[in-house]
C-alpha cells in the first residue's frame, strides 16, 4: 500500500518562522467579511486560501483552523468560569506531549524530565496532610463520567458532582466486567500494595498528576485541572486503598482456580 | 434519469461511472471481507451487528436520498444532477471514497457535506439558513439522507483521497497535528483513544487509526447508529469526540472538521468502504 501523504510535501516545507504578513490574505478577507455584516454562514466559501494555509507549518495551520478558521464554538462558557477558547489552549505539558505523540518516537529521559518536573512544581497538598476519604463516594466517582462536557449538550455542575470516569479506562472492582483498558488494571490495588504514608501520597500525586511518575500519560491530571476537588482525590483514594473497599476483595472464584487449589 | 448529455467530458464521465458501479461492494460482504483477513476484536465486536448489516435501517435512507438527488426543488428548480462532487457534474458512483478533496470553484478543500451544501445553495438557490441545508443530522435530515445515497456508491471501493494539491497537503497535515493535539480539562486528544488496537472504553472495543483494515470501519460514516436509531455521519462523530473530550463543539464545514477528516480518511487508504456502516 502506498502512503504518499506521509511524506511532507516540499510545497510546504519546514516554515518554522512565519511572519504574521503571509496570514494577512485570509485574515484581510475575514475582517472584510465581517465589516459587510456577513453571517458566518453566508461565508460559506470565503476566498481561497491556498496561498496563506501553504505558508504555514502544518502546527500553524492546525492552530489557525482551531482559534481565526472559524473550527470551534470557541466563545462559549464553561463549568469553570472560563470559556471555550481557554480549554483549546495548550499549556507546556499539552504541548510537548502532542508533539512527542504525533511523532510516533519514545519521550526522550531529559524531556521525560522536565515533564515531570513541571508536575512536581504545581501539586499541592492538603493542610491536614494526606488521608483516606469515603470508598463508597469514591466508588460514585469512579463510575461517574459526567461534568465538564460543554457543546451542544453542556453537564449542568449544579445538579450533579462532576466525577473522575476511572472506570472508561481501568478495571478495579473484580466484579464490574464493563471495564476499560485504556489504563493498566487497578484491581486489587491497596491489597498489593498496603497504606503506608508513602503509598498514600504516591497515589495523590498520581491522582492530582500523574506526569510526575509517567510523564506523557494519557492520563488526566484531576488535580492540577481542578477537575477533582481534594476531598475527591481522598476518596477516590479510599476506593483504591481502603482494605473495605470491592477493589481491595479476593477476585471471585472460577473453575480453573479451584482445580488450582487442589492440583 | 440523466437528461441531457451534452459534453464529451460527461459522457467519458458516464463511461467510468458504468466501471465502477461494477466494483461496488454490498457493506455487508465488505466487513466479512476484513474480518477473514484480519484479526480484529474491533471489527468482530457486535455479532448482532454484524449479523444485522443486510437489513441496515442506513439503507432506507440511502434510497430516500436517491430520490432527494434527482428531484428538482429549491427556489431554482433544479436538481443535484449538476453538482460536481469531485468526478464531474452529475458524477456519485466512487466520488465519496476520494473526498475530501480540492475544488477549483471554490479553491477550498471540501468534504461530502461542504459541497452537498455548497450544491444546495449555488444549483438549486437555497439559503444557508434553510432547514434543508442548515439540519445536518437524524435520519430524516435532507443532508443524512443525500451523503447516505451517494457514500452508498461507494461501498467496497478503496479510500483515496487525492494528494496532488499543495491544499490537500497542507490540510491532511494540519489534520494529523489536530489529531494529536492534547488540550482541555482532561489533556485528551483523539490519539488518546485511537492509537491502540483491542483496547476498550468501559466495554466498547476501540478502532487503531495505526491499522488502517480496523480504521476504514472507522471512518466509513454514514453509518446506523443502533444507540442513537439515527443514521450519523463524519461531522456527527467528531462533535460526539470533542464533547467527550471536554473540548469546544467543532463546526461542520469548518476547515478544522475538514482536515481533521483529510487525515483520518488518508489513513484508511487503499482499504475498501463500508457503506453505510452499522455501529452500536
Amino acid at each position: 500500500m502506498t502512503h504518499p501523504a506521509t511524506h511532507r510535501s516540499p510545497v510546504h516545507g519546514t516554515p518554522v518562522h512565519r511572519s504574521p504578513v503571509h496570514r494577512s490574505p485570509v485574515r484581510s478577507a475575514l475582517a472584510a467579511a465581517a465589516l459587510l455584516g456577513l453571517s458566518a454562514a453566508a461565508m460559506a466559501a470565503p476566498p481561497a486560501p491556498e496561498a496563506a494555509y501553504t505558508a504555514m507549518s502544518a502546527e500553524e495551520l492546525a492552530d489557525y483552523l482551531v482559534f481565526e478558521a472559524g473550527g470551534f464554538d470557541l466563545d462559549a462558557k464553561t463549568q469553570d468560569g472560563g470559556t471555550a477558547r481557554e480549554r483549546m489552549t495548550q499549556d507546556r505539558t499539552q504541548k510537548v506531549c502532542s508533539a512527542i505523540a504525533r511523532s510516533g518516537t519514545d519521550l526522550d529521559r531529559a524531556t521525560a524530565a522536565k515533564i515531570s518536573a513541571l508536575a512536581d512544581d504545581t501539586i499541592e497538598f492538603p493542610e491536614d496532610g494526606v488521608a483516606l476519604g469515603d470508598w463508597q463516594r469514591g466508588e460514585e466517582i469512579a463510575r461517574s463520567g459526567f461534568g465538564y462536557r460543554i457543546g451542544h449538550r453542556v453537564d449542568n455542575h449544579d445538579e450533579r458532582t462532576p466525577g473522575g470516569n476511572c472506570y472508561a479506562c481501568h478495571q478495579l472492582d473484580p466484579n464490574e466486567i464493563a471495564y476499560g483498558t485504556v489504563g493498566p488494571s487497578l484491581t486489587g490495588y491497596g491489597r498489593l500494595r498496603g497504606t503506608s504514608e508513602a503509598m498514600l501520597k504516591h497515589t495523590y500525586q498520581i491522582l492530582y498528576n500523574p506526569n510526575l511518575f509517567f510523564p506523557c500519560t494519557t492520563m488526566p491530571r484531576f488535580g492540577h485541572h481542578g477537575t477533582l476537588t481534594q476531598q475527591q482525590i481522598a476518596d477516590v483514594m479510599a476506593y483504591l486503598l481502603d482494605p473495605e473497599s470491592p477493589v481491595n476483595q479476593e477476585p471471585p472464584q472460577t473453575a480453573d482456580a479451584e482445580s488450582a487449589d487442589t492440583d | 434519469m440523466y437528461k441531457t448529455i451534452t459534453t464529451a467530458a460527461t459522457l467519458a464521465a458516464l463511461l467510468t461511472t458504468a466501471a465502477i458501479a461494477d466494483e461496488l461492494r454490498a457493506p455487508e460482504d465488505v466487513l466479512q471481507g476484513l474480518i477473514d483477513d484480519n484479526e480484529s476484536a474491533y471489527l468482530t465486536q457486535s455479532e448482532q451487528n454484524i449479523m444485522m448489516m443486510p437489513d441496515n435501517a442506513a439503507l432506507w435512507t440511502a434510497e430516500e436520498g436517491k430520490d432527494l438527488f434527482f428531484e428538482e426543488r429549491g427556489p431554482n428548480n433544479k436538481s443535484l444532477e449538476t453538482c460536481d462532487l469531485g468526478k464531474g457534474p452529475g458524477v456519485v458512483d466512487g466520488v465519496y471514497v476520494e473526498l475530501p478533496r480540492f475544488f477549483e470553484d471554490t479553491g477550498r478543500v471540501m468534504d461530502l457535506e461542504s459541497r452537498l451544501a455548497y450544491c444546495m445553495t449555488s444549483i438549486q438557490g437555497f439559503s444557508p439558513e434553510d432547514p434543508e441545508v442548515k439540519r445536518r443530522h437524524g435520519s430524516d435530515s435532507d443532508m443524512m439522507k443525500l451523503q447516505t445515497y451517494i457514500a452508498n456508491r461507494s461501498s467496497g471501493l478503496p479510500w483515496n483521497p487525492p494528494m496532488d494539491h499543495p491544499l490537500e497537503q497542507a490540510m491532511r497535515d494540519a489534520g494529523e497535528v489536530l489529531f494529536y493535539r492534547r488540550a482541555g480539562t482532561s489533556d485528551f486528544s483523539c490519539a488518546t483513544c485511537h492509537t491502540n488496537t483491542g483496547k476498550r472504553i468501559r466495554a466498547s472495543v476501540l478502532p487503531n487509526i495505526n491499522e488502517p483494515h480496523e480504521w476504514t470501519k472507522a471512518i466509513s460514516w454514514p453509518a446506523y447508529r443502533v444507540g442513537h436509531q439515527q443514521v450519523r455521519s463524519s461531522n456527527h462523530r467528531i462533535r460526539g469526540c470533542y464533547w467527550q473530550m471536554r473540548q469546544p463543539q467543532s463546526i461542520p464545514g469548518s476547515d478544522a472538521a475538514i482536515a481533521l477528516m483529510s487525515f483520518w480518511t488518508d489513513a484508511a487508504r487503499g482499504e475498501p468502504a463500508i457503506l453505510p456502516d452499522k455501529k452500536r
